[in-house]
C-alpha cells in the first residue's frame, strides 16, 4: 500500500496579503511562505495510516518553483519517505496541476491519493475533484475522518447537511478537511536532520 | 450564449438556492436550461421564467454523487457556453470532476459577474478580490449563492422533460449514511438572522442555552467559529468563514468571536453586523456597525429575557 501526499507551497495564514500598485496581482516577493494547512493535515493523516502498519510507503510531491523543495523538506520531516518536485516556471491553474499530478499517479501507482481540500491562496478547491475526473477515479472530497481496511476507505465527510459517510474502494483520491486531525508539532532538529539529507 | 444551471434535489426537494443560481444565470443570459439530479418527492419545480428546458434525472438518493452524476451528463456539458452550479458541498464535489473529465477550467465561488468572459471571486481567504478572465468554450463556474438574490418571476408553464434512463451504478463508491438536516431549524444559507458564536462559550451546554435561545428568540440561524466547532460546540455544518459557508444575512450577530480573517471572510457581507466581546481590541469591532465590550455570559441572558418578555 502506498500513499501519495499532495503538497502546495502558499503564502503563510498570518500574512496579510497586498495586491501590486498597478493592480495587477498580488505582491507576495517577500511575504513568508509556508506549506498550505490544509496539506499538513493529509501529511499528518498519510503518517498515522503508516503508524498504524496499514501503509509501507508515503510519498510526498510538489508543484511550482524550487522553492518548493523547502515545502517537501517539510513534509519530510513530518515523517514523508520520499519527496517529487515537479519543477515549473509558471504558477499553474488547478486544472494544469491536475494534469500534472495524472502522470505522476500513473508513474508511481499509489492506492491513495491525499490532498488537502483547498489553498489558502487561491480558495479553489478543485484539484482532487479534477485528478479524480481525469483518472475516472472515485473520489472522497472535504474528508473529516478516515478508516482504512481490506482495500476499503469509509470517509466521513463534511458535507452542508452535516455528514455523509461514504466507502469507496481502492485506488482512490480524497481531500481532507482541517478537522480530521491535528497536526504534530516538529521539532526544530527534525527539520535540520532533513535539511542536511 | 447559451447558459446552463445544474441543480440537486435534497431529501427529495428542490435545492432552495436554485433560485439565486438561477439570478446569476440571468446576468449572462435572459433564459437558461436546468439539469435537475436527484428525486422529487416533497415538492415540484416553480414555474420560473428565465428557464428555458427542464431536464430531470430522477435518480436515486444513494446515486446521487459525483462518482455516478459527472458521466451523466458531462458528455452534454460542451453544448453551453456557461455552465452554472452553486458552490455548495454537492456543487463543489460535482463541477470540478466533470471540469477534470473533460480537461476544462473551472472558476471558482464567483461572487460577481462583469461580463460573459470577466468574473470577481474572493482570494487570499477574502482579502483581495479579483477579476478572472476566462477564455474557454464552454466557462464553468461555481457560484457563491450569498452574493446573488432569489429569482422569483414566474411563468404559465416550463418546457419539463423527465429522463428515465437507467442509470449504472457504480460499485466503487457507495454511501453508507447522511445525516439529515434538522427541518425545524431555520436554514443559515436563507436566515436573515444569523446568531453566531465562539470559543468563548467554553462548552456545548452554554452555546446551545444562549446562542441557540437567541437564534431561537430572532428566529434566526445559528453559526459558530471554526474554534467553537473544533472544540464541539456547534457542528461543522454551522462554521461560518474561510473553510466554512460564506453568508450574507439583514444581521450578523458574532458573540465572543474575535474576528480572525477566515471569519471574517464568511461574513463580511451581511448587511449589518453587531458584535459581543470582552474583550475591546478584538478585531470582530473593526467590522461591526454595532459593537458591545462585555461578558456574554451576563448580556447574552439579559437579551434574550427583554426579547422574550416583548
Ligand atoms: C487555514 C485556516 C482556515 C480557517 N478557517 C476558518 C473558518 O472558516 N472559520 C473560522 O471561524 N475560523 C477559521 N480559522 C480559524 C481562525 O483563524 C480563528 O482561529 C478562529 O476563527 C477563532 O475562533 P473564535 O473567534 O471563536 O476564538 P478566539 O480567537 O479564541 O476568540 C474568542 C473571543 O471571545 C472573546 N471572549 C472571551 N470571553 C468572553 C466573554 N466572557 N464575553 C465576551 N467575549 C469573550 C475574546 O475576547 C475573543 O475575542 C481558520 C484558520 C486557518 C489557519
Amino acid at each position: 500500500m502506498k500513499i501519495l501526499v499532495c503538497v502546495k507551497r502558499v503564502v503563510d495564514s498570518n500574512v496579510r496579503v497586498r495586491v501590486m500598485q498597478d493592480n495587477s496581482d498580488v505582491d507576495i516577493a517577500l511575504s513568508k511562505m509556508s506549506l498550505n494547512p490544509f496539506d499538513e493535515n493529509a501529511i499528518e493523516e498519510a503518517i498515522r495510516l503508516k503508524e498504524l502498519g496499514l501503509t509501507q510507503e508515503v510519498v510526498a510531491i510538489s508543484i511550482g518553483g524550487d522553492k518548493c523543495e523547502d515545502t517537501l523538506r517539510t513534509a519530510l520531516a513530518r515523517g514523508c519517505d520520499r519527496g517529487i518536485l515537479v519543477e515549473t516556471l509558471v504558477s499553474h491553474e488547478p486544472i494544469n496541476i491536475a494534469k500534472i499530478l495524472t502522470s505522476v499517479v500513473k508513474l508511481e501507482q499509489p492506492d491513495l491519493v491525499l490532498l488537502g481540500k483547498q489553498a489558502i491562496d487561491d480558495d479553489s478547491n478543485q484539484v482532487a475533484q479534477m485528478l479524480a475526473g481525469k483518472l475516472n477515479l472515485p473520489q472522497a472530497t472535504f474528508a473529516s475522518k478516515l478508516r482504512l481496511s481490506d482495500n476499503k476507505l469509509e470517509v466521513t465527510r463534511e458535507v452542508d447537511g452535516g455528514i455523509q459517510n461514504i466507502l469507496v474502494s481502492l485506488p482512490a483520491i480524497v481531500s481532507v478537511d482541517l478537522s480530521i486531525n491535528e497536526p504534530r508539532f516538529i521539532k526544530l532538529p527534525q527539520l535540520m536532520q532533513v535539511k542536511k539529507r | 450564449m447559451k447558459v446552463l444551471v445544474i441543480s440537486n434535489t435534497i431529501n427529495g426537494r428542490i435545492n432552495s438556492n436554485l433560485s439565486n443560481i438561477l439570478s446569476a444565470a440571468n446576468n449572462l443570459a435572459e433564459c437558461c436550461d436546468v439539469f435537475l439530479i436527484g428525486k422529487l418527492i416533497q415538492d415540484s419545480l416553480p414555474n420560473y421564467k428565465c428557464i428555458n428546458n427542464v431536464e430531470h434525472y430522477p435518480i436515486d438518493d444513494s446515486l446521487n454523487h459525483a462518482l455516478i452524476v459527472a458521466p451523466l451528463i458531462s458528455n452534454r456539458i460542451l453544448d453551453y457556453s456557461h455552465v452554472l452550479v452553486a458552490a455548495d458541498s454537492y456543487g463543489k464535489d460535482l463541477l470540478p470532476r466533470i471540469a477534470g473529465s473533460l480537461y476544462l477550467s473551472q472558476v471558482s465561488e464567483v461572487s460577481e459577474i462583469i461580463s460573459p468572459n470577466i468574473f470577481k471571486r474572493a482570494i487570499y481567504a477574502g482579502n483581495i478580490l479579483a477579476e478572472i478572465e476566462s477564455y474557454e468554450a464552454t466557462k464553468l463556474l461555481t457560484i457563491r449563492v450569498a452574493n446573488f438574490p432569489s429569482y422569483t418571476s414566474l411563468a404559465a408553464n416550463i418546457n419539463y422533460k423527465q429522463l428515465n434512463s437507467e442509470v449504472v451504478n457504480d460499485i466503487r463508491t457507495k454511501i453508507l449514511f447522511e445525516s439529515i438536516s434538522n427541518v425545524d431549524t431555520v436554514d443559515i444559507n436563507t436566515a436573515e438572522v444569523i446568531v453566531s458564536g465562539g470559543s468563548a462559550l467554553l462548552s456545548k451546554d452554554n452555546f446551545d442555552h444562549l446562542i441557540g435561545s437567541l437564534a431561537f428568540q430572532l428566529s434566526g440561524a445559528v453559526g459558530a467559529s471554526r474554534a467553537a466547532v473544533e472544540s464541539g460546540f456547534a457542528t461543522n455544518d454551522c462554521q461560518i468563514g474561510q473553510t466554512g459557508r460564506i453568508v450574507a444575512p439583514k444581521v450578523y450577530i458574532a458573540v465572543g468571536i474575535s474576528g480572525a480573517v477566515q471569519h471574517i471572510a464568511g461574513m463580511k457581507n451581511s448587511q449589518v453586523v453587531i458584535a459581543i466581546n470582552s474583550d475591546i481590541n478584538a478585531p470582530i469591532f473593526e467590522y461591526a456597525d454595532y459593537g458591545m465590550v462585555g461578558d456574554l455570559f451576563t448580556v447574552i441572558p439579559e437579551l434574550i429575557n427583554k426579547l422574550s418578555n416583548n
